[in-house]
Parts: C-alpha cells; sequence; structure tokens
C-alpha cells in the first residue's frame, strides 16, 4: 500500500489494491493485493515490455473498472491472483512476489498444466498485450513503443478518449 | 402523424428513408443505438473490437441459443454464459458502418433456386417472388447512389449488367494481388476483381477512401464506406430518434396503428404513421413481430401464415489461410508483402455453380483477403505453442515478433448458400427478459449437410490458389457455425399468404401498412455477402411505397 502516495491514487487503483487473502490449508498464510502480483507476473510472463519500458500492470485498473468486462471476468483474475499465490506458497512456502525468479517459473510452469492456471495465463497476456499494443491513450504504449518493436504504425485516426 | 415511420436505420431502412424524404414526405426513423459521425470515428481496437462498443453488453441485451444436431435434438445455451451474440451494431446507419463493403450482386439463378437445381431432401427451397431482371436497375442504382468501386471483367460467372462499368474506379491494390493474378493464371482459374461499397475517389459529397489499414468492423472516419448513414441518412431530412428501442407494435385487423418504443432511460414513448417499414435486422425484425401478439394476431404479428421467424438463414461456408515468410521471398517480394493499407480486392466465382459426379450443384463464391490488421488480435492468435501449450516469456517474444515482422497471413472467405430447414428459425424465450423486460429473441440453429459439402468444395479451390503462390501453413475451416453479421430470412416473401410473411413487394401479407425491409425476406440467400441486395430491394420497395402514397 505505501506505493501509493495520496488516498486519490489508492481509490483510483479500488479493486487492484483490495486484499487478497492467500490460504495454505485452512489458515490465513498472507495477504496481498493483485496489483502486488500482476506488476510481477507480467513482467514474468513478458519482460519484452520491461525492456521497452512499457508499465502493462496500471492498465488493469481500466480493466477492473471497465463498465464492458464482467463481473465474472473480474473476479476470475481477482481468484487467479489467490490461487498464484496459494501454488506459490504449496511449492516454496512463500507468496509470488517474494520468490526468486527461477522458482516463479516453476510456478507457472505448474498452474500453465491446469484448466484454470491456463485461462489466467491467458487473460492476464492478454490484457498485457492490450496495454502494451492498444492505442498510446490507454498508458501502456509510451510513445508508441509497442508498436514500434512490431513495425506497426496504427490506425488513424487515434482516439481521442479512452473508451471507458 | 407521419407518412412513414421506420424501425431500424441500417440498410433495410435507411433506402426508404432517403427515398420518401426526398420525395417530400414525413419520415421518422426509429434507432435503437447512438448516432455517430465520421468525426467520432476512430481505429482504436481495444474500444472496437474488445470491447464491442458498437454492441449491447450481453448482461443488458442477450440471445438464446438452440444448437440442433442432426437427430433433432439440441443443447441450449444462455448467449451472456457463453459470450455468443448475434448483435452487429447498434447505431445509426447498423451494421453497414463496420461493413468491408465487399459488393456482389446475386446472380439470375440465385432467384431460382428450387426450379434451376431442383428439390433437396430436408430443406425449404423455394424460387424467389421475383427475378434477377426486376432488381437489376436497383443494383446498378446501388452502384451511383451508395457508391461502389469496381472493375467489371467479362468471366464465365458474370451476371447481366445494364451499364458496362462501375461508377467509381477499382480501390488500390496491394502488389501481392499480381502473384494472386499469375497463380490463378496458372490454374486456369478466373481472378476477378473484388467490387466494394468503398469510393475509392471524392464523389457524393464525401471523401474517397484514404487506405486507413482498418476498415472491416470499424466506421470509417472519411465517408468513403457506403454505410446506410453516409451514403443515404444524412442526404435526407429524415428525422432519426436515436437510443429509441421499439419493443411492440399495434395494430387493428388490417393495419398497423402504433410503434411503442423505449428510451435509453426506459421512458416509454409511441408513434403514429400511415406506414410502417420494419428493418431492425433479420433477428430482431421476427422477434419483435413474436412479441407484439394482439387480439387480432394471437400468434404474434402478421403472423397468421404461423411462418414468422421460420427459414432463418445465414450464409454458409467458412474461411481459411496461408501464410507467406520471409525465407521464402526476394527482398522485392518481402516489401510488396508488408505493404500495408491497399486492399487485396480479389475473388473467384468460377464454381458459382458446378456439377460433380453428374450432379449440378450451386456453389459459390471466394473473397481473397488479408488478415486484418488488428493488432492485438493478431498477437494473441500467437500464444500456443505447436503442442498447444500456452507460452510465455523470452520464446514468446521471439515468436510474435517473428511473426508480425516476418510474414503476413492472406486469408479467404468462402460463401455459399445456407439451405432453410425447419430447426432454424427465431422464436421468442418464455422467462428471459433483456433490461427492458421484453422477451428475448431464440435463435434456433440446424446447418444443412449439403452447406458443408459444397463449402469444402470452394475452400478446397481456394487452397490450390494459395499453394501455387507458395502459401505455407495453409488451412481452413468449414463449419456449420453461423457467422452472425450474415444473417437473413424469418419473413419470407412469396406470393402465397399460408407459406409467407410478405408480398413480393415485401409488405405483410396481413397488414396493408406494414413493409419489411431487410434481409427478412429473403426465402433463400445467394451466395454472395447480403448487404448489396438489401440495399436494392429497398431501393424497390421504396418505389413501391412512393406508388402506394400517389393512388
Amino acid at each position: 500500500m505505501q506505493k501509493f502516495s495520496s488516498r486519490r491514487n489508492f481509490l483510483k487503483l479500488g479493486f487492484l489494491s483490495s486484499s487478497i487473502f492467500v490460504m495454505s490449508g485452512c489458515e490465513l498464510f498472507s495477504i496481498t493485493t493483485p496489483y502486488d502480483t500482476i506488476k510481477v507476473l507480467q513482467y514474468d510472463l513478458f519482460p519484452q515490455a520491461k525492456k521497452l519500458n512499457i508499465d502493462t500492470s496500471s492498465y488493469m485498473s481500466i480493466i477492473f473498472h471497465h463498465t464492458r468486462i464482467t463481473k465474472e471476468d473480474k473476479e476470475f483474475i481477482k481468484n487467479g491472483v489467490k490461487w498464484l499465490n496459494e501454488e506459490a506458497v504449496k511449492m516454496h512456502k512463500t507468496i509470488y512476489t517474494n520468490l526468486l525468479s527461477t522458482q516463479r517459473e516453476e510456478v507457472l510452469t505448474q498452474i500453465a498444466k491446469k484448466e484454470w492456471g491456463e485461462s489466467f495465463l491467458h487473460d492476464i497476456l492478454s490484457y498485457l498485450f492490450e496495454a502494451m499494443l492498444g492505442d498510446p491513450i490507454y498508458g501502456g504504449n509510451n510513445e508508441e513503443t509497442g508498436w514500434k518493436w512490431l513495425a506497426f504504425s496504427g490506425g488513424k485516426p487515434r482516439p481521442k478518449e479512452m473508451y471507458l | 402523424m407521419y407518412d412513414v415511420c421506420i424501425i431500424g436505420s441500417g440498410a433495410g431502412g435507411s433506402p426508404i428513408a432517403y427515398e420518401l424524404a426526398n420525395a417530400g414526405f414525413s419520415v421518422v426513423v426509429l434507432e435503437k443505438g447512438k448516432n455517430y459521425t465520421e468525426d467520432d470515428f476512430n481505429k482504436d481496437e481495444v474500444a472496437v473490437s474488445r470491447r464491442d462498443m458498437f454492441t449491447p453488453p450481453l448482461n443488458e441485451q442477450k440471445h438464446i441459443i438452440n444448437e440442433y444436431k442432426s437427430d433433432g435434438s439440441f443443447t441450449r445455451f444462455d448467449g451472456q454464459e457463453y459470450s455468443w451474440n448475434f448483435w452487429n451494431g447498434s447505431l445509426v446507419g447498423g451494421s453497414s458502418n463496420l461493413m468491408s463493403g465487399y459488393f456482389h450482386r446475386m446472380k439470375p439463378n440465385d432467384f431460382k433456386l428450387k426450379s434451376t437445381y431442383g428439390k433437396v431432401k430436408g430443406a425449404n427451397v423455394v424460387d424467389w417472388a421475383i427475378s434477377y431482371e426486376e432488381l437489376e436497375p436497383y443494383y446498378t442504382k446501388v452502384e451511383s447512389v451508395i457508391g461502389v468501386s469496381g472493375r467489371v471483367i467479362n468471366h464465365k460467372q458474370q451476371e447481366p449488367r445494364s451499364t458496362n462499368n462501375f461508377p467509381y474506379p477499382e480501390l488500390q491494390t496491394n502488389k501481392v494481388t499480381a502473384w494472386f493474378d499469375k497463380a490463378c493464371f496458372e490454374l486456369n482459374f478466373e481472378s476477378i476483381p473484388t467490387p466494394r461499397a468503398i469510393l475509392s475517389v471524392d464523389a457524393l459529397a464525401r471523401h474517397g477512401c484514404y487506405y486507413s489499414n482498418f476498415c472491416g468492423s470499424y466506421g470509417c472516419a472519411s465517408g468513403a464506406k457506403g454505410s446506410a448513414r453516409a451514403a443515404l441518412l444524412q442526404k435526407c431530412d429524415a428525422k432519426v430518434i436515436t437510443d429509441a428501442f421499439v419493443y411492440r407494435m399495434d395494430s387493428d385487423e388490417s393495419k398497423v396503428t402504433k410503434v411503442y418504443y423505449y428510451t435509453k432511460l426506459g421512458f416509454a414513448h409511441s408513434i403514429e404513421a400511415k406506414i410502417f417499414v420494419l428493418s431492425a435486422q433479420a433477428i430482431e425484425s421476427s422477434r419483435l413481430l413474436l412479441n407484439s401478439k394482439n387480439k387480432f394476431f394471437p400468434n404474434g404479428l402478421a403472423n397468421s401464415s404461423g411462418e414468422v421467424g421460420k427459414n432463418l438463414i445465414f450464409s454458409a461456408g467458412g474461411s481459411g489461410k496461408g501464410r507467406f515468410i520471409f525465407e521464402n521471398l526476394t527482398k522485392k517480394q518481402q516489401d510488396e508483402l508488408m505493404q500495408t493499407g491497399l486492399f487485396f480486392n480479389r475473388s473467384l466465382q468460377e464454381w458459382y455453380d458446378y456439377e460433380e459426379k453428374g450432379q449440378k450443384y450451386k456453389g459459390g463464391t471466394i473473397d481473397f483477403l488479408f488478415e486484418h490488421q488488428n493488432l492485438i488480435s493478431r498477437v494473441n492468435r500467437e500464444l500456443y505453442d505447436e503442442n498447444g501449450n500456452i507460452m510465455w516469456g523470452k520464446k514468446l517474444a521471439e515468436r510474435i515478433h517473428k511473426t508480425i515482422t516476418r510474414s503476413r497471413v492472406l486469408t479467404f472467405e468462402v460463401f455459399n448458400d445456407w439451405l432453410p430447414t425447419d430447426n432454424c428459425f427465431v422464436g421468442v424465450d418464455e422467462k428471459e427478459k433483456d433490461k427492458y423486460g421484453v422477451p428475448v429473441g431464440v435463435i434456433n440453429l440446424n446447418g444443412h449437410p449439403q452447406d458443408l459439402q459444397v463449402g469444402e468444395y470452394l475452400a478446397k479451390k481456394a487452397v490450390q490458389v494459395l499453394e501455387k503462390m507458395g502459401a505455407v501453413e495453409i488451412d481452413y475451416n468449414i463449419s456449420a457455425s453461423p457467422p452472425p453479421n450474415l444473417v437473413a430470412g424469418g419473413c419470407r416473401f412469396g406470393d402465397d399468404p399460408k407459406t409467407s410473411v410478405l408480398d413480393k413487394n415485401c409488405k405483410a401479407h396481413d397488414l396493408r401498412n406494414l413493409y419489411v425491409t431487410d434481409a427478412s425476406f429473403m426465402p433463400t440467400g445467394g451466395s454472395v455477402p447480403y448487404t448489396w441486395t438489401i440495399y436494392a430491394n429497398s431501393f424497390r420497395v421504396a418505389d413501391m411505397i412512393k406508388k402506394e402514397f400517389s393512388v
């Protein structure tokens, strides 16, 4: 939470900064937030974004507040974060964000074999690509860096405002 | 009281609005969606293709879909639960704003399918109530009023034309079309330039195409695309009421008296008119009639025949693709391949009908086009490896970079007749309601086996061209799943009031002031996209309505 310097920013992140209770069996093991986990997870899934200095995790705030993303889809992401962390606890005795990169890779390999895990990774990657390769107005594709990486020039006219 | 009230502002309704308003009649158009102009349209993939900004949210408006099996049983799908919907664009001008504008006329034999090809077991094939010759002048009118660009060539399936060529020159094409033409020449196939409802030059007080690279699914920011809004509604003084969802039509025993609509905020209003024109797109038009039962029409308005909703059709066929990779190309060819913006615009109609094993079949059209430029969608198609496992990290990044920057996909779409059957029809649900409290439409789906057989035949021809061109990773998918944007039928026209809903002028047999002018009237759909035919027929009906007013 201390990452967010003002109450306004905290409220803006809303769902992303809400608490997720990570369980180990029936015991409460830890509390984390979707934002903390997704930030690390997205860099693990697509380090190219970090290389290009593209922030994709803040875009998840738009997704969690979007009128066109269903409640079920938002819940699934939140549950996916919880289950990912529980898998991390099961495998390495601590939550995902505390693991070494090799350990995180092991966790990803493990959850990719499960139906929910594959869907969760698919969704997180899809939103990541929306941020990185969607119109720069959404904040992720800063200075068209994502487009330039793929020699893509974008369609014109560009939107004047975000569709929320 | 208005002279004419039109429900739905797309390709079926707007020609009537344009013609009648410009002839001095008072016309009102009720449109469920919002109004967007050229200034509003942009190429935001996230909004248009990921968040579906032009169609209703499924938690507010959905369909129930019953998918029939060959034994007559069916599986019920809740459209919201399965993210399966048949909305195509709720906005002024309807889905014509978002079409790709591949414009082919139906051919003379399409108007007499039963007499030409005979009965097909299990299919309700009939001849049309009009001939190609009756519609031809209106196809020609669409070319000049909506704006169709192209180049007529003399090929063996070319339909008769009253003019020599299109009024607007063909759009610029990518150099890869020359590879295609060469391959066709070597295969002895006739390559046809695809006509498009897109202005290639400034005309009709609209701008010519600026080759944005984002055409299908997107609104056109120059007005080049011949949407019903750009080409017609903005050129007449018909009053368009937006955010107006028509939920009921009232009638006495012989005429419609009033229609009722809800505003966005749920307030109910009504409109009276001398003539009513229903054009809400095939599924919704049948749904509205079925939801408008009254004491004179207990089974739904204009439904004394019991035929409303019946014989729903789509375009059968499917799509396929092949990839061109840099490794197999010269530097010059690589540059030609990656040239974006310009169109591909090639079609094959060689097998619009064909013989196989001594039997004559109605075939269809194959359109070729580059894979849509939507970048997020293209990248998302690369998430899985050859074994179907999801990838991430460096491996995924390398694959995406290589695929997007060093290859390009040429796709094809097969259009053949979706034969009308008893189990393909529109109903309304007894329990499920939309956000307005109105029973939702039930779409009953059934594909005839011959649809797949013909689709396969055509797809294999397309594959031959891709192989000859040197494409790799060639595959195709012909299936009975219907393309939601190519829908017709439900209110057949015909001469017999017992077996059809509308007469040959698309007026309800039961009601003397109700016309249905979207694709609902079509008893069979031809083997081409429907929009040109919808426009042409609607111009034809407009002439009939004008005649009726003059009596």
